[in-house]
């Protein structure tokens, strides 16, 4: 009996429904058949388990590298196959068996059975998270399974049936199977043809009444026909493309680094029914967002790691992002690993300047941050961001000759430099000082005990991770509680640190950039200017912003931003569009971590690719990609609603604030922009 | 409505063509530190793969057996 080979599922699915009336049983291969693998080679999922081997050994305190793991899970596997074939036809190896004998090999008396099951449970993990069902097989299969057929998986694999039955479990086909039968129980495989004796003599099945369907002429289609069965080849041109770029992508990582971070994105990709048509902004959060935060999630664990942090403190709204991030995220690229501990911190500037203010008073550099939005103009404005009373201070504005809305933005009309001279010699008056501390102190309080409470003050070092951009957030924090004896060493991370204030760096308090840092020239990572704001709300948590701190009795209580003025609906409005790409991004979470734990590169490894995808998208975006992914409303307390000087947004309009027509029909912008945006970076 | 990935296994929103459009700015322009970027061979093969792979693949599939002359002649010109 000869076997048939299909060049399409389609037709192979054909040729099983015509033969489904006269057969009653249907054997499929499991892997590169009713399973497909993200991967080209199925031998790179063994390396991330090496890495984990080679961590739990150092947890038991035992130095061995993870190659050196490799090389030993190869060499004891190659043994137990040759003892195999002197046995068998076949050269089979069994999982347990191997893994038993290398653990007890790495680990001596520290071996103890439950770590077999470790082991075990994480190569499964990655097993899993490499494996994608083939749609159609699965719809047919489901058919079959409706019509009475009986359905078995045969496989050539070293994963024993039980092993093999938690994949096709979490592949979700387990209630259409009637047994899956694995070469490494019996050593009787279908390259020799013993599997389908074996099978035929276990089930008592008749050969003439048999479909099988597989990938591999020799042991699918060959033996099964020489056994009597009428077998299926599948050989699927469009199957064969995707292995073959992957494994391009992979062969030129090795050489050319900018590849990594590409190949990532490719092993990252979803397939088959994951692969469902979507709204263009999930996509962009999949494609372009989610893997720029996975890499700097990455980096900021990387970091942790080298300076023995156990703390993360993920802050602000966007923080809620980078959290859910880690959480799906970091699990598996670093299993085996100590990773420190998370938690989501509410603070914003806003909830912070006043707190900032109870212990130093205002400095003059905190009030110029509250100036550099252009909206703000006055002490107003100052008295707005820092929560204090602006009557209050009546007498002490007209001992200095100023007032309440004098302008002391050199950005607004009526600006006068003695007026900001005379501000800034209040500054220095110990009277408006305490006034200002008289007021802010509360709120010192309840931010104090508020931080007591999540045990903030419990650990030498912590690290707080924002998305960015002039770190006046942890500025505001370390001032706030600057003068407590347990105060940690606060490490900042942000994901762009585009700075402009020079930041108070200090033994106890870091602050620096992951994907960009004004300090370190980095033109394609400073494209981040052109669209900051996108980051920002597609990271932002759904709970509205924080207002401030109150003492609540011998408590705190945080007090939220409304959502019933028109911002706050505006906010709501801006939240609901982005939604898509929030789910893309949190989507792409779990993928990245499975990729990046295959892949074992790091963020240096990542990098050209991520400054070509900044400038690709940022700096060159298509129109129509402005139009989606620009923000409809961003919104900001700390920005004033005063008008600058008619002049001031006159001259060079940012790309990203271009009209559509501009965008689509001006073939030099994107070039002049960047032109532009290169002399700035060059001259600052 | 869009894939995440598109029928060439493409990443949709910055597929082949783009990364080519950049290397080749990034050939008169500095556009940053792309760590020797990504090479015109590999663009071009990978370029190949996304657009023509699957004919190549098709043809390989069904006819591979007889192309055995072609792939004697493609070894000799690769070992050159």
């Amino acid at each position: 009996m000869a076997f048939e080979t299909h060049y399409s599922l389609r037709s192979l699915i054909g040729a099983g429904k015509n033969r489904s009336a006269h057969k009653k049983v249907f054997s499929f291969d499991l892997f590169d058949t009713l399973l497909i693998r993200r991967i080209h080679d199925p031998d790179l999922v063994k390396l991330p388990v090496a890495r984990y081997i080679s961590r739990l050994a150092a947890r038991a305190r035992i130095s061995v590298g993870w190659q050196s793991v490799q090389r030993q899970r190869d060499q004891i596997e190659a043994a137990h196959r040759a003892r195999t074939g002197q046995q068998f036809d076949d050269h089979e190896a069994c999982y347990p068996r191997f893994m038993g004998e290398l653990l007890e090999q790495l680990f001596g008396d520290s071996y103890s059975p439950g770590l077999l099951g470790e082991v075990t449970d994480f190569e499964l993990k990655m097993e899993n998270s490499m494996l994608v069902p083939r749609l159609e097989l699965v719809e047919w299969l489901e058919t079959l399974w409706t019509a009475g057929k009986e359905i078995y998986i045969i496989s050539d694999m070293y994963l024993p049936a039980t092993h093999l039955e938690k994949l096709v479990e979490h592949a979700g086909l387990s209630g259409y199977v009637t047994a899956v039968v694995s070469s490494a129980d019996t050593f009787l495989a279908k390259a020799s043809g013993r599997a389908f004796s074996h099978v035929a003599k276990k089930f008592g099945i008749d050969p003439q009444s048999w479909v099988h369907i597989g990938d591999n002429p020799i042991s699918d289609g060959l033996r099964a026909a020489e056994f009597g069965i009428e077998s299926l080849i599948i050989r699927d041109p469009a199957e064969e493309q995707r292995r073959s770029i992957v494994k391009r992508y992979y062969n030129y990582s090795d050489g050319k680094p900018f590849w990594r971070g590409r190949l990532l994105q490719q092993l990252m990709a979803p397939h088959e029914k994951e692969n469902s048509r979507r709204s263009p902004l999930y996509v962009e959060g999949y494609n372009f967002i989610g893997p720029l935060i996975g890499l700097f999630v990455q980096r900021v664990a990387e970091l942790c790691l080298e300076n023995d942090i156990k703390k993360i403190f993920f802050l602000s709204r966007e923080g809620w992002t980078f959290k859910n991030y880690w959480e799906k995220a970091v699990p598996i690229l670093y299993a085996g690993k100590k990773v420190p501990d998370i938690e989501y911190l509410y603070v914003s500037r806003m909830a912070l300047a006043p707190a900032a203010c109870a212990v130093q008073g205002l400095t003059k550099t905190n009030a110029s941050i509250a100036f550099l939005p252009p909206g703000n103009r006055d002490f107003r404005d100052l008295c707005r961001i820092f929560g204090l009373e602006a009557e209050k201070f009546s007498g002490i504005l007209a001992k200095h000759g100023i007032g309440e809305d004098t302008c002391l933005s050199h950005i607004h009309d009526g600006y006068d430099p003695q007026n900001r001279k005379r501000f800034e010699t209040m500054l220095e008056d110990a009277e408006f000082q305490g006034e200002v501390k008289r007021q802010t102190r509360d709120s010192n309080l309840a931010l104090q005990r508020y931080l007591e409470d999540i045990g903030f003050f419990h650990h030498d070092k912590v690290a707080v991770v924002d998305i960015g951009w002039l770190g006046s957030i942890q500025r505001f924090l370390f001032e706030a509680v600057s003068h407590r004896e347990d105060i940690p060493q606060c490490f900042g991370y942000l994901f762009g640190a585009t700075r402009g204030i020079p930041y108070p760096v200090e033994e106890k308090n870091r602050i620096a950039g992951v994907v960009y840092d004004r300090d370190r020239f980095d033109l394609a990572a400073s494209t981040l200017f052109y669209a900051r704001d996108i980051f920002e709300e597609a990271c932002r948590a759904p709970h509205p912003t924080l207002n401030g701190y109150e003492c609540d009795g011998d408590g705190y209580k945080l007090v939220f931003r409304k959502t019933d003025d028109e911002i706050g609906r505006a906010e709501l409005e801006q939240d609901s569009y982005f939604a898509p790409l929030q789910q893309g991004i949190i989507d792409s979470a779990e993928r990245f971590g499975a990729a990046a734990a295959l892949l074992g590169y790091e963020f240096a490894d990542y990098k050209p690719w991520i400054n070509s995808v900044l400038v690709n998208k940022l700096a060159f975006p298509a129109a129509r990609e402005v139009a989606q992914i620009r923000h409809q409303h961003h919104l900001d307390d700390f920005h004033g609603q005063k008008k600058p000087k008619a002049d001031f947004a006159k001259g060079f309009t940012p790309l990203w604030d271009r009209s559509q027509l501009q965008l689509k029909f001006d073939p030099f912008i994107r070039a002049r922009a960047f032109f532009r945006h290169l002399r700035e970076r060059i001259n600052e | 409505m869009k894939r995440v990935q598109n029928s060439r296994f493409d990443l949709t929103g910055n597929g082949i063509i783009r990364v080519m459009k950049l290397a080749a700015f990034g050939k008169i322009v500095p556009v940053g530190n792309l760590r020797g970027g990504p090479g015109i061979r590999c663009l071009v093969v990978v370029g190949l793969l996304h657009f023509f792979g699957y004919p190549i693949y098709y043809i390989n599939a069904r006819y591979g057996h007889r192309l055995g002359p072609v792939k004697r002649i493609v070894g000799r010109v690769r070992k050159r």
